[in-house]
């Protein structure tokens, strides 16, 4: 399935504080099954998180982001959240959101134009992420080819399937 | 203008042929990739999609190794069945470099086995396979999306890193100080100091430092946010090597006229004993100030402590001394080799004597699965992350130190300065 990231993503902003690591997104451990991790998802850093998150949500986050293992965010997609912005991203964190794929552009600056519970505009096209209330914008990143690439064929793995289908096809 | 070890190893391995700077994105070749256990997930991935058997094939035997690692013996039923189809799988893709019936952490096994070369690219789905850079190797965790695509086609897409330098001034004293100074650097530069970037850990301590301080310094590059860390190739690297490989290599260093973000100084010598407390990897405090909290559970171990130098320091130092009563000291080697190193020394009979417990080597005491402990209780420990959660109960404490640390406050019961403790160090 094709992602389109020309796609305005607006939806509500849930914050998050600096260095929010993966054990707490994906707490696999102690939960194996994934409707269970979607319980019980970042509940070390907000436990209202899982309860109340609706899809189109949107994660404004500090700096670090996605820190410690190479897990992916596979559960934040599943509970419904569209799109990640953050002070700094952990770079394993990075990939594994880019791979999925999900918007998640780091945005040094945005916890100073959109606060929690309030309305995010998020327009990548245009290169700008707007607070719907106030009207305040701040610009954001253009992934280079190679990561639009990405997006554009529908995540990491259908990127890997049509490449080797391809080759394979050609002997 | 010079290049940075990143750079120079990026444009080694750059499919376009070109050289790359810092900021260049590149396809790049791939040398080395490790699988550990979670290797079904990477399968999956690949069947979601309908590529043909998940992992249609591996794009080259002889650069690929499996190590069912984590926790062997399988700690529960789902490992278990998940072992057998890793077992199926790795038959019908004719994997060479396997081992699935053997206990240990794959950051261990993978120089154990000197599968790992300087000079190399490697990558695994783990964030510690940074670890490789202490043999000088440009190794980092890749997701598991990205492992797909390295084992079908043997490439991966690259950012090339800016480069932080970092410069170790004074003498190794007679215990592991590798911890300490990875905390006292996290606590002073932040726990993403050195974001997306590649550390090159260098100056006068590096010659002096063994290869086990030097892995544990390499595999925490992760917890400061680094894609790589690097030490240069030196006599006790090729020492290191010399018994677990033959095949040739190119190490590299940084050119005298490279550029770096940034450069940060360390002078182990006015360095104090350092202490991660609850629940960050930056929330560096010296042990002092922390003094006196009462443990209930100290731990050594993981791909970042469970080396021999750091099982040798607990033991020497327990050598005359007990684990104070009530206190659950748990040792987990990081691998059959290094417990089996510490079994001839005659170490892991001194543990035991002085009531310490010695675990099977495996990833379990770094995560909650060996070694729980429950709300309210207190953990101080040498291995790799202190995350809320990370020992088990949401409202447990974790402390990180060195081993040093660790083992003293396992004597004393509480946290303390080891000189206090241990009057002959």
């Amino acid at each position: 399935m094709k992602f389109d990231l020309n796609r305005v993503i607006r939806g509500r902003v849930w914050t998050f504080p600096d260095s929010v690591d993966t054990d707490a997104m994906n707490p696999y451990y102690k939960y194996t099954t994934m409707e269970d991790l979607k319980a019980h998802t970042m509940e070390a850093f907000r436990p209202e998180f899982p309860k109340e998150v609706k899809p189109g949500d949107i994660i404004v986050a500090g700096r670090n982001f996605g820190c410690g293992s190479h897990r992916p965010a596979t559960v934040l997609r599943e509970v419904g959240v569209a799109a990640i912005l953050c002070e700094s991203a952990s770079r394993l964190f990075l990939r594994n959101t880019i791979a999925l794929p999900m918007p998640i552009y780091v945005v040094p600056g945005i916890n100073e134009v959109v606060k929690d519970g309030e309305t995010l505009e998020i327009d990548y096209a245009a290169g700008r992420a707007t607070n719907v209330k106030t009207g305040k914008s701040i610009a954001i990143p253009k992934f280079p080819p190679m990561i639009e690439n990405i997006y554009e064929s529908g995540g990491l793995p259908q990127l890997v399937k049509d490449r080797y289908l391809a080759e394979t096809a050609q002997r | 203008m010079g290049q940075t070890i990143a750079e120079k190893i990026l444009s080694r391995h750059n499919l376009a042929g070109t050289p790359v700077k810092a900021g260049d994105f590149l396809a790049a070749r791939i040398d080395g990739a490790m699988c550990h256990y979670q290797f079904m997930d990477i399968l999956r991935l690949g069947t979601e999609v309908g590529l043909p058997h998940g992992i249609p094939r591996i794009w080259d035997p002889e650069r690929f190794y499996l190590l069912v690692d984590h926790h062997q013996p399988a700690l529960a039923q789902a490992y278990a069945d998940e072992n057998v189809l890793i077992r199926k799988e790795a038959e019908r893709l004719g994997v060479k470099y396997f081992h699935d019936a053997e206990p240990g952490i794959a950051h261990q096994m993978m120089p154990d086995y000197g599968y790992v070369r300087p000079g190399e690219l490697v990558v695994g789905n783990d964030s510690h396979t940074i670890a490789y850079g202490a043999l000088n190797a440009g190794s980092t965790g890749m997701t598991r999306a990205d492992m797909l695509h390295v084992l079908t086609f043997g490439e991966a897409w690259f950012q090339v890193p800016q480069s932080a330098k970092v410069v170790l001034k004074g003498r190794q004293p007679n215990y592991p100080i590798a911890k300490d100074i990875i905390l006292h650097l996290a606590g002073q530069y932040g726990d993403e100091f050195a974001q997306g970037m590649s550390i090159e850990f260098t100056g006068p301590l590096v010659p002096e430092m063994p290869i086990d301080s030097r892995m544990c310094l390499a595999t925490h590059g992760v917890e400061v946010a680094a894609k790589f860390a690097f030490f240069e190739f030196d006599g006790k690297t090729r020492e290191y090597l010399r018994t677990r490989t033959d095949k040739p290599y190119e190490p590299v260093a940084a050119d005298a006229d490279a550029v770096y973000a940034k450069t940060i100084e360390l002078d182990v010598d006015t360095m104090p004993f350092a202490i991660a407390k609850p629940h960050n990897f930056g929330n560096w405090s010296p042990v002092d100030e922390v003094a006196g909290i009462k443990v209930d559970q100290a731990l050594i171990g993981s791909c970042s402590n469970g080396r021999f130098e750091d099982i040798e320091i607990a033991a020497r130092m327990l050598k005359g001394r007990k684990v104070a009563k009530g206190v659950r000291f748990v040792i987990s080697p990081s691998s059959q080799q290094v417990y089996l190193d510490c079994m001839k020394a005659g170490l892991i009979q001194q543990l035991i004597e002085s009531g310490a417990h010695v675990v099977t080597p495996g990833c379990g005491v770094c995560q909650p699965k060996v070694a729980y402990v429950s709300a309210g209780e207190v953990c101080i420990t040498a291995t790799t992350r202190n995350f809320k959660g990370r020992k088990g109960s949401l409202d447990a404490q974790l402390y990180l130190g060195g081993p040093l640390t660790v083992t003293a406050a396992a004597v004393a019961g509480r946290i303390v300065n080891p000189k206090e403790v241990f009057g002959e160090i």
